[in-house]
């Protein structure tokens, strides 16, 4: 059966955009691998500058309450492999059968960067995000006492709800210096990462950043000589820049780790070698838009590092230069459910207009303003220059359609 | 750093067999890929591609550009060969 649209991901941008179309009249099949729909929200549980908790199961319930409401179409647990386009019309695969649709929106999410470390492949060694999945969508705990290798915001708020879900962590540390790891592996450049996350928590790692920020590199390497190699705690999780886990070891499962100190240069310092005992490790290498689906589409691709890395070419409403090919959500940048959310709602609009059945620009530049809002509003930013990110995206969209209609 | 660290997962391929492969040859991801299997296995390269991209840009110097390196090919998830007409 021929749908008006389809789209890809059941997350808080594929639902916004189905919700949005819906209310206009277009006739929609949301498709997700996952058995329940809501994306990466059904992982979320922070607490806002205003004591607010952010509840994505509850977010997640609510997306799907209107979902219902709306009379949308639903496919879980159904894999898209491949899409392509048939006499203007687009075919989806999955394994549950081929779908067809007029427009196609793609809200696949993001996917995790690892980091290879000695050991990494022993079972009870897993991503953040899976370890996020494991407690808080299943509710079963990654393990009792583990360590964390990665620090950013992810890990930061991952550490956290774990946490709260009574899992006992030994902290939060580096991963070794190797070609791999530039940039996430030496303490300075991770401190310097950090100090734009001050508002995340009234802690005193972060108020002590936030003191720092803008100060001169001397000042900065002077703090961080002075920064103890115990770490700082945060929620009562140690922050531990200046130690490194060099390997991970155990017999057929993980059973501890080696760490050492790092002095604010970077180096081991002598004699610091210790082994300390773990049952789990969380290796926390941060997000990239997974693209995979919009790669086999045809739709060209911008390297922009400050929105996760490849991102598929889009205007700033959601459209791409395939034509009937729209993006949403982490899809198009690493950004926060909230954003995402708005950009879902922004592609349904969009689409809305594509097929004809909505004629009002009004409201579209309305949808246009409240991803800016919601974007200054975030609290959680996965990068501190997203802002520019997005207009180098709008820019390159821009060429790239004068460029069609000179026909170039 | 420990040469014999795994690096593609699914192939088993170690960081020393992609870097003396580039080293070697002074190629592409997409010929390490070929040489060496990485990012060929199961979850076709999703953990390992921004690493082989890495060394590359790194040994090769293959500077990260707007086209992915590591060309998405249809199927990108695993299907069992029924799905694409076999019995
Ligand atoms: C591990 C992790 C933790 C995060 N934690 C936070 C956090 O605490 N706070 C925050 O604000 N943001 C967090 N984020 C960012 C998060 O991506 C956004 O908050 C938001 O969920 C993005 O929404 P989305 O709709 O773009 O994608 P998602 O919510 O990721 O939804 C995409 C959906 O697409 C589906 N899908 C993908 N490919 C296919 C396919 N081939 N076939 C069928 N279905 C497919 C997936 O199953 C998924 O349900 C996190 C992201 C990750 C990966």
């Amino acid at each position: 059966m021929m749908k008006d649209c389809l789209i890809i991901g059941a997350g808080p941008a594929g639902l916004s955009a189905a919700i949005s179309a819906a209310q206009n009249g277009v006739d929609v099949t949301v498709i997700d691998e996952f058995m329940k729909p809501g994306g990466r929200l059904l992982g979320q549980l922070h607490e806002e500058p205003d004591h607010v908790w952010w509840n994505g199961i509850e977010e997640a319930q609510k997306l799907f309450d209107e979902v219902l409401n709306q009379s949308i179409d639903l496919k879980l647990g159904t894999s898209v492999y491949h899409i392509e386009k048939a006499n203007d019309n687009w075919l989806v695969h999955t394994n549950e059968g081929i779908y067809r649709g007029k427009t196609l929106l793609v809200a696949a999410g993001a996917a995790e960067r690892s980091i290879p470390i000695p050991g990494w492949t022993l079972p009870g060694v897993m991503s953040i995000g899976a370890a996020q999945v494991m407690t808080n969508v299943h509710q079963v705990k990654p393990g009792h006492n583990g360590i964390v290798i990665g620090i950013n915001v992810l890990s930061l708020a991952i550490a956290r709800e774990l946490q709260l879900a009574g899992v006992h962590l030994q902290g939060i540390v580096l991963p070794p210096e190797h070609l791999l790891t530039k940039g996430v592996s030496h303490p300075m450049d991770v401190f310097q990462s950090l100090l734009h996350l001050t508002h995340l928590a009234p802690s005193p790692l972060l108020k002590w950043g936030g003191l720092l920020a803008g100060k001169s590199a001397f000042i900065q390497r002077l703090s961080l000589q002075m920064y103890p190699k115990n770490g700082f705690k945060l929620w009562n999780i140690s922050v531990q820049m200046k130690r490194v886990v060099t390997e991970i070891v155990g017999h057929e499962q993980v059973q501890g780790v080696k760490t050492a100190d790092l002095t604010a240069s970077g180096d081991i310092v002598p004699g610091s070698e210790r082994t300390i005992p773990v049952d789990f490790v969380c290796i926390a290498g941060g997000l990239y838009p997974l693209v995979e689906l919009v790669g086999v589409a045809g739709c060209p691709f911008k390297y922009i590092p400050s929105l996760g890395g490849h991102v598929p070419i889009h205007d700033e409403r959601m459209k791409t230069p395939v034509d009937g090919l729209f993006v949403a959500g982490n899809i198009t940048g690493i950004e926060s459910a909230k954003v995402a959310k708005a950009q879902g709602h922004l592609a349904g609009l969009s689409i809305s207009e594509a097929l004809g059945k909505l004629t009002e620009n009004a409201e579209i530049k309305r949808a246009i303003e409240h991803i800016e809002k919601t974007r200054e509003k975030a609290l959680i930013q996965f990068h501190p220059d997203i802002k520019k990110g997005r207009k180098h995206m709008e820019t390159i969209a821009a060429d790239f359609q004068k460029k069609e209609v000179s026909g170039q | 750093m420990r040469e014999d660290m795994i690096i593609c997962r699914c192939e088993e391929v170690t960081y020393k067999d992609i870097y003396q492969t580039v080293e070697h040859h002074q190629c592409s991801s997409r010929e390490t890929k070929l040489r060496t299997r990485a990012g060929m296995g199961y979850c076709g390269g999703r953990t390992c591609r921004t690493f082989v991209d890495q060394i590359v840009a790194e040994v090769y110097g293959e500077p990260s550009g707007d086209a992915i390196p590591l060309k998405y090919r249809p199927p990108v998830r695993p299907i069992p060969f029924k799905t694409m007409g076999g019995k």
